[in-house]
């Protein structure tokens, strides 16, 4: 069993099952999640908590070696077994989710190409509220597209803060942006995209293939929007034609294609 | 008290990082404060010849760091001002020369001595970048008035935060009025808009900086032209005193006349 929860240096991926279960199995369940979700995790960087399971050298480079080929970087494993937890050290890898100090020897590459750890490190008032609320086990498989979409007990990620250029906010849950999405930056969530705000750069919802994602924003401007698989460019004249009177709107997946609706006050 | 160091940064290179920091070194330099600026872009050794004091380099900082010299041998007076020095940079190494823990112990002697430690950033945000952020206490983000620089502005301004230097203020270089005026160019409200970041000054296009630079001299040492009246004012600003952020504004064509005749 795979758990995919959003953690503040990126994603964390608990690994859960029969103790003797070989690794190769476990491994293979994850390739399964990365093949079928390229756009959620592609350069984004990622710990295992594998709970009371030894890994050995070889399990371990196996690890790296699979989120290499999909871009994603491996920067903790977590285990209780304390020779895991050497092997881990050895291969210059982190054996915590700890605070700063014992993050990863990685973080320089992490700083330089944008990824999720430099959004994500506390930074002003950014206050990333990720509620208590357990994730239901990984991805919603496709919801149901009725009107009904509610998803209780998923968590999410609060940004109240612009997000800039390179920043990269990812989660598997909802994402909530309180401010700006500057055009270069990325927002990646497995579940809803709202923003309170003006929507520039890339935003895609439902990236763990829910297609009853949506994405809102009060000024949904020149951006690329993405629900599940499918995407669609906003160019900057387009808005005005569309939408004249600038009123926040909404985008859903309607027969494969994204369809944008502005937001009237109900009667 | 310690002295304060300023990094000038930007992300896209040619914006004038270096010009803006000879100028507000030596601005500061002329209100009296002590003060060295520091060239960081290892390999690209540019501040030296901006400022004119290329031939009058023995050492660099890289001999420093390595152990050839004394840092009082790598500082170059610049007798212009009262007290302004230079360190310049090593011409035949490269970024990986100096890391970031070196670059705090440079500036921390520094600092001891002097009331501001300027450092001229390197283009981009790689190890050069690193190294000149490592030590700030301030960081200055130099973007031009147009989409790409913006951008990379809001991409560096995004790193300061994150290695918790922030918030970086704001200098924005050569602003032509009139062409903001004809929505050729960006306005400073366009800028606000996207980076919603203090802005410490507005330095507008000037003719005097080409040729300044071109002889060596800063052109806060000769002047009275709009350019070098930004400078000072962003040297004052930095020193905490109130000077109110003024746009500059379009000239007409019988005020150009005018201040021909005068």
């Amino acid at each position: 069993m795979i758990a995919i929860k959003g953690h503040r240096h990126g994603l964390l991926i608990t690994f859960s099952g029969p103790a003797d279960e070989p690794w190769l199995t476990r491994l293979r369940e994850l390739e399964d999640k990365l093949n079928a979700n390229p756009g959620f995790f592609k350069g984004g960087q990622v710990a295992f908590d594998v709970r009371d399971m030894a890994l050995s050298d070889d399990d371990l480079r196996r690890s790296v070696a699979l989120l290499e080929s999909h871009d994603v970087t491996l920067w903790a494993v977590m285990s209780k077994d304390e020779l895991t937890q050497a092997r881990v050290r050895a291969l210059r890898l982190s054996d915590r989710l700890g605070p700063l100090e014992a993050t990863p020897v990685h973080k320089p590459d992490v700083a330089s190409n944008g990824a999720t750890a430099t959004s994500f490190v506390g930074v002003d008032s950014t206050p990333e509220v990720q509620t208590a609320k357990p994730m239901p086990a990984a991805a919603p498989a496709a919801a149901p597209q009725d009107e009904d979409h509610t998803t209780e007990g998923t968590d999410g990620l609060l940004a109240r803060r612009r997000v800039r250029s390179g920043q990269v906010l990812r989660h598997p849950g909802h994402i909530v942006v309180i401010g700006d999405v500057n055009p270069g930056a990325q927002l990646i969530a497995g579940g809803d995209i709202i923003v309170w705000g003006r929507l520039q750069g890339m935003a895609h919802a439902g990236a763990l293939g829910d297609t009853g994602a949506v994405i809102c924003a009060l000024d949904m401007s020149p951006a690329l929007i993405k629900i599940a698989d499918a995407a669609r460019a906003l160019r900057p004249g387009e808005q005005r034609s569309r939408n004249k009177a600038g009123k926040p709107e909404m985008a859903r997946l309607k027969d494969q294609q994204i369809m944008l609706t502005t937001w009237e006050r109900s009667a | 008290m310690e002295g304060t160091v300023i990094t000038i940064t930007s992300g896209k290179g040619g914006v004038g990082k270096t010009t803006t920091t000879a100028n507000i070194g030596a601005a500061l330099a002329l209100l009296g404060k002590k003060v060295v600026v520091l060239d960081g872009d290892i390999g690209l050794r540019n501040l030296d010849i901006v400022m004119g004091l290329e031939n009058r380099i023995v050492y660099d900082i890289v001999d420093f760091i390595e152990g050839r010299c004394r840092l009082r041998q790598a500082l170059i007076r610049d007798k212009r001002a009262p007290e302004l020095y230079l360190i310049p940079t090593a011409q035949t190494r490269d970024k990986s020369a100096i890391n970031p823990e070196q670059m705090k112990q440079v500036c921390d002697e520094l600092r001891k001595e002097f009331d501001y430690v300027v450092i001229d950033s390197p283009a981009g945000i790689e190890q050069g970048f690193q190294n000149a952020l490592a030590p700030a206490d301030d960081v200055l983000v130099v973007t031009n008035p147009e989409v790409s620089s913006v951008r990379d502005a809001d991409r560096v301004i995004g790193l300061v935060e994150s290695s918790e230097k922030g918030p970086a203020r704001l200098i924005i270089n050569r602003l032509v009025p009139a062409r903001v005026k004809k929505q050729e160019m960006l306005s400073m409200q366009d800028i606000i808009d996207v980076l919603s970041t203090d802005i410490i000054g507005i330095v507008p296009e000037d003719e005097a900086i080409l040729s300044s630079s071109n002889r060596g001299t800063p052109v806060v040492f000769n002047g009275k032209g709009p350019a070098s009246q930004a400078y000072r004012d962003i040297a004052r600003r930095i020193t905490g005193e109130d000077v109110p952020l003024t746009q500059p504004q379009a000239t007409s064509w019988w005020q150009k006349l005018l201040g021909r005749v005068e």
